[in-house]
């Protein structure tokens, strides 16, 4: 029930307690809540935010905004929630006052123990649950002072705050009482919320609910002054108290657990809307331009500057006369239009057109470094942390490897302890759900050589977090969660992957518990095909497992074990299967082959073109492995040439009541092989003869196989052969001649053609 | 007023009387020696009606932060450098700039190739020069000099066609403000409300490049092809029609359905793909612009009403279309019959159109044979 329903019994709030409704992460409201503290001096003061986080306030001296207060269930880390704050947050100001004022600060809200659970997934429409909790239920939906602001015509909701609730009044803060700016946001929210009333959930009557038991007890504990900072939204449900047993009722039942936390370093690209951040703002580096220059009274002139550098960083033109104009374009853009002072939007054109020269990639550079902004906080040593984190934050000192929130690529050579050490780590934390660094596949660089992209994003504290009931170091966690996923593996390619996670992380009980999973899976699985297509990977640890400290034999046993499950079983898994599964087969045949020959010994090698030449001569196998297999074992020189020409055309001669068995089997034996169909003269014309022999139905229905057969052959490959087709045709020494016997067969086939589009 | 017996009336005469009413209805602060205030401006060129009920027809159909960051870069008294591909109403925009905010749209400076130092910066009447020794009054004074000791707008037309050396004489005109003439121990200063508005294509081949020196003393602003196929055919439209009129054709105004169908066609083969994104297209080598597509409507009016029915149809549209898209022979033409076969044939209501086309081809127009 709405507290606006028991009008009667409901009591006005007491004189001493100043509701300041803010925008969160606006300047503008900042500079509200830092006077109106001044000025009111409060005894207590109330921040919304989860009340779990009043024990981590004592860290406040050691912060460096922007942080984030993180909290997690202790029971399930990986449910954890974030609370970030910037410089020019109110919250912030409201904290920092109260510290250097020595005034006890008590966050508000509902526990993060009852918002930790299912709700606020739900409400978010099943987004993953990173930051969130309470910050990003309501005000995702709806930015109140926003939406005021856009109501009267401003993008840029500071720039509304800036110019109407600030400047038309003349209000100088200092001179004029704050308490009436405040009173004037509540006066709107009141407003708004009756507009809104059906934008209020049940979640948010709460938490209001919670609010108001909380300042109840508040004022008990108090005579004097109470300052309460809270989103605008919840003010006009904070104005009056309804009974206390109202509140009891809603907040019954609430959920309890153990809920822990600490404070984590947070950068402005997290604080951006576009991070995906419910409560984010659209130009944290703005806001906090205009929050420092403030005082100094600056801000566009030093914008501009900022701008200047950052363009000159980049060796781009930009002088300080340049300044000077863009500064005076950006005052009359603003007069122009009736504003008081230049905002984004004015600030953001003028650089545009003065300093980038209409160039927006230009522009881009500006935005990305200013107004987002790459600010990375900081935490002092004294806070608490998980123990993981810690050891992390051990293992970086000590590999020299600072986590940078620019992107960055580096190289590492295994040969060289620290190197190694570090893709150790990289690979670890991979494991743990922190994808520090990505591995760089796009360049091979040997055995020895890695090339990794860095990136660390302040989220990853989160998965930190959820991994830290995994074990205290990144060594432990890492190995504990292979394992687990290795004792639940149940099919080859799982157990295969982790088995190379874990050969890669050097985790040697991992690599053990592995394989045992693998050869678990290798003798449950009845499908070759999987059991092949397992392989690749298997040859590549291999060949890295030296490296790597695991022994390599040990490996090749793993190997050798599918390789001859896969081998047997090969022949028969191409019997009798639709197309689709086909592909798969060939793409197994294809990848076992290399890795048999990458990583297999002597005698494997021998079993493996043993199960080829049996899939050879299958007479009932599907033409596009059977084909592939063909080929392999004409380049590995077990088939000649004139063996090969024989299999082509049994193959096409035995399945002649149909030709697409024909075409499944010319199709795979040509994929990928332009170069050797066209300097092969006899494998060319066993084609060609073929090709041209098929009947007009036969050849349609041949077309679309043999044409994602050459589909993967490059430009250049298919000029080569259709070069050599030109110059073909029986001997060149001819090919002026007219052959009538083949215009006659093509012009039919046109025809043909003609007539069934017609049709 | 002149306009019945000129071909092409300059701005500020053919919209005299939405100048005068603007001017009269204005009480914001002007900045020296302007005949309106800044906000006055922005709306004579984006349109609006006037407390007094005039109606301000809108001059620039596009992005009003685009024209107000013009008009303020005037204000401050730099120049303003527009760009932009062909056709984007970069002229017309500097046009109506310099008609309102200095009631005179002629001082004009046209940058070819061939344009010599004289014309930016002074010539001599040489009879006078002979019979009387340098003075004052043997003094030519081009378009920019005349705007510096009025107080006026001057326009530079294709300022990146001009030869680099005549381009650099503006730098001491745009940054000093001054022009000294050493022949007669003279330095002219320019009075408040002297500015200048080049326009610069950025697509031609054959531009010379704009110095830094120079470049760092515009402000810039680049004026993007219409955002959307309704302001495109709303520029048509309308422009088509003033040119009928101002050209007295004997055609109906244009049926915006042929506007659309000929907007929808430039807007396909300059994006190079269909409306729908199902259809990728080759481009043509010709830019395309607004102003040829009002330019193949207005030649089709013309058609229409001189050997047609009167009104504008496929068989007009067909070959004004023709001349446009096709440039280059070989490579357009064979661009052009692609997307006759690919798209215009598959669009049942534009077959009339297909049929036209296709005839020109067969009664030997087509520039594909030859």
């Amino acid at each position: 029930m709405a507290p606006r329903d028991q009008v009667r019994r409901d009591r006005a709030l007491p004189d001493r307690v100043v509701l300041l409704g803010i925008r969160h992460h606006g300047p503008g409201s900042a500079r509200m809540v830092a006077a109106a503290l001044a000025a009111v001096r409060p005894e207590v003061v109330l921040i919304e935010g989860p009340p779990e986080g009043d024990a981590l306030l004592e860290h406040l001296p050691s912060l460096m905004p922007p942080v984030a207060l993180l909290l997690h269930d202790e029971a399930e880390p990986s449910s954890a929630a974030f609370w970030p704050f910037a410089e020019f947050s109110p919250e912030w100001r409201a904290m920092t006052w109260a510290h250097d004022n020595g005034v006890p600060v008590r966050f508000f809200d509902l526990p993060a123990s009852a918002s930790l659970g299912e709700e606020p997934r739900e409400e978010r429409g099943g987004e993953p649950g990173e930051e969130s909790g309470a910050e990003s239920g309501p005000r995702a939906v709806l930015d109140p002072l926003g939406v005021l602001a856009e109501a009267a015509g401003f993008d840029d909701p500071e720039r509304w705050w800036e110019d109407v609730v600030e400047h038309p009044t003349g209000i100088q803060l200092g001179s004029a009482d704050p308490r009436d700016l405040a009173a004037a946001v509540a006066e709107a929210m009141g407003a708004l919320r009756e507009e809104f009333a059906d934008q209020v959930d049940d979640r948010t009557l709460r938490r209001e609910a919670f609010m108001r038991q909380s300042l109840r007890k508040a004022l008990k504990e108090t005579e004097g002054p109470v300052a309460v900072v809270c989103g605008a939204w919840h003010v006009p449900a904070l104005r009056v108290l309804p009974p206390s047993t109202a509140d009891a009722a809603l907040l019954k039942g609430l959920p309890r657990r153990k809920v822990s936390g600490t404070w984590v370093p947070w950068s402005h690209g997290r604080l951006a809307t576009s991070s995906g951040y419910g409560a984010g703002v659209d130009s944290p580096g703005w806001y906090a331009h205009l929050w420092e220059c403030a005082d100094r009274g600056d801000s566009v002139p030093r914008w501009f500057a900022r701008a200047c550098s950052v363009l000159r960083e980049e060796d781009l033109p930009a002088s300080t006369a340049n300044a000077v104009e863009a500064v005076r374009l950006a005052e009359t853009l603003a007069a122009l239009r009736g504003r008081p002072s230049p905002g984004l939007s004015e600030i953001s054109e003028a650089a545009l057109a003065v300093l980038c020269g209409g160039d927006e990639v230009h522009l881009r550079l500006v935005h990305e470094k200013l107004v987002i902004g790459e600010r990375l906080g900081e935490v002092g040593a004294g806070v608490p942390t998980s123990p993981l984190a810690a050891d992390l934050a051990r293992s970086q000192r000590r590999l020299k490897f600072p986590p940078s929130l620019e992107g960055k690529q580096i190289r590492l050579d295994l040969r060289k302890d620290n190197d190694r050490e570090r893709s150790k780590l990289l690979r670890r934390l991979a494991v743990l759900g922190v994808p520090w660094g990505r591995p760089d596949r796009t360049r091979t660089l040997g055995t020895f050589a890695e090339a990794w992209q860095l990136r660390w994003d302040p989220g990853f504290a989160v998965s930190l977090a959820g991994a830290a009931r995994h074990g205290t170091t990144v060594e432990a966690a890492a190995d504990r969660v292979l394992r687990q996923r290795a004792a639940a593996a149940d099919r080859v390619a799982v157990a295969a992957e982790v088995l190379s996670e874990a050969v890669g992380c050097e985790l040697p009980v991992s690599v053990l518990a592995a394989r045992s999973a693998l050869d678990r899976c290798a003798a449950a699985a009845t499908d070759a095909v999987e059991l092949l297509g397992a392989l690749p990977d298997l040859a590549t640890t291999v060949r890295y497992g030296s490296v790597r400290g695991t022994d390599p034999e040990l490996l090749r046993v793993a190997l050798h074990g599918l390789l001859a499950r896969g081998a047997v079983g090969l022949p028969l898994a191409c019997r009798g299967v639709d197309d689709h599964t086909a592909e798969r087969a060939l793409a197994a045949v294809n990848g076992a082959d290399d890795a048999v020959r990458l990583a297999a010994d002597e005698e494997h090698q021998a079993t493996w073109r043993r199960a080829l030449l049996s899939l050879v001569g299958m007479p009932d196998a599907h033409g596009l492995p059977t084909g592939r297999a063909t080929r392999l074992l004409w380049e590995s020189g077990d088939l000649d040439t004139a063996a090969v020409a024989t299999r082509l055309h049994r193959a096409t001669s035995w399945n002649g009541g149909t030709a697409s068995g024909a075409t499944a089997f010319v199709s795979g034996f040509l994929r990928g092989s332009a170069a050797l169909l066209a300097a092969d003269a006899r494998l060319f014309d066993l084609v060609d003869e073929w090709l041209s022999g098929l009947a007009p139905a036969d050849f349609d229905d041949a077309l679309p196989l043999l044409r994602r057969a050459i589909s993967d052959f490059s430009a250049a490959e298919r000029r080569l052969l259709g070069e050599r087709v030109l110059g073909s045709p029986g001997s060149p020494a001819v090919a002026g001649e007219w052959d009538e016997a083949m215009a006659e067969r093509l012009s039919g086939h046109v025809r043909a053609l003609l007539a069934g589009v017609g049709g | 007023m002149t306009t019945e017996t000129v071909l092409r009336p300059a701005a500020e005469q053919q919209y005299a009387a939405e100048l005068a009413a603007l001017a009269a209805a204005d009480d914001r602060p002007r900045p020296p020696r302007w005949r309106m205030s800044p906000q006055a401006v922005v709306t004579y060129v984006l349109g609006g009606t006037l407390p007094d009920g005039t109606v301000i027809t809108p001059k620039y159909v596009g992005s009003r932060r685009l024209v107000e960051v013009a008009v303020g870069t005037l204000v401050t008294d730099r120049a303003l450098l527009l760009v932009g591909v062909p056709g984007t109403a970069k002229s017309w925009l500097s046009e109506h700039l310099a008609a309102a905010v200095s009631g005179d749209s002629t001082l004009v400076v046209q940058g070819t190739a061939g344009t010599s130092e004289e014309s930016v910066r002074y010539g001599w009447n040489y009879a006078r020069l002979i019979a009387e020794g340098p003075s004052e009054a043997a003094l030519v004074p081009s378009p920019v000099l005349r705007a510096m000791r009025t107080g006026a707008v001057a326009r530079v037309e294709e300022l990146s066609r001009m030869p680099a050396e005549v381009q650099d004489s503006f730098i001491t005109i745009l940054s000093e403000k001054a022009l000294p003439v050493p022949e007669l121990n003279l330095h002219i200063q320019a009075v408040p409300g002297f500015t200048v508005i080049a326009t610069a294509n950025d697509r031609d081949r054959g531009v010379n490049q704009m110095s830094s020196a120079l470049a760092r003393r515009f402000n810039t602003v680049v004026l993007p092809p219409p955002a959307t196929e309704d302001d495109e055919v709303r520029i048509v439209s309308s422009r088509a029609g003033q040119l009928g009129r101002a050209l007295q054709l004997p055609a109906e105004p244009p049926a915006l359905d042929e506007v659309r169908r000929v907007v929808r066609i430039f807007r396909e083969l300059r994006n190079g793909s269909t409306v729908d994104g199902r259809t990728q297209l080759k481009s043509p080598s010709g830019s395309l612009s607004t102003a040829e597509a009002i330019s193949v409507i207005a030649g089709g009016m013309a058609q229409a009403g001189h050997f047609g029915d009167g009104t504008l149809g496929a068989d007009e549209l067909a070959s004004g279309l023709l001349g446009a898209v096709v440039k280059d022979r070989v490579s357009d033409s064979a661009v052009w019959r692609e997307y006759l076969e690919a798209v215009v044939k598959e669009r049942v209501q534009w077959r009339d159109l297909y049929r036209a086309c296709q005839d020109l081809d067969t009664s030997g127009y087509s520039v594909s044979g030859a």
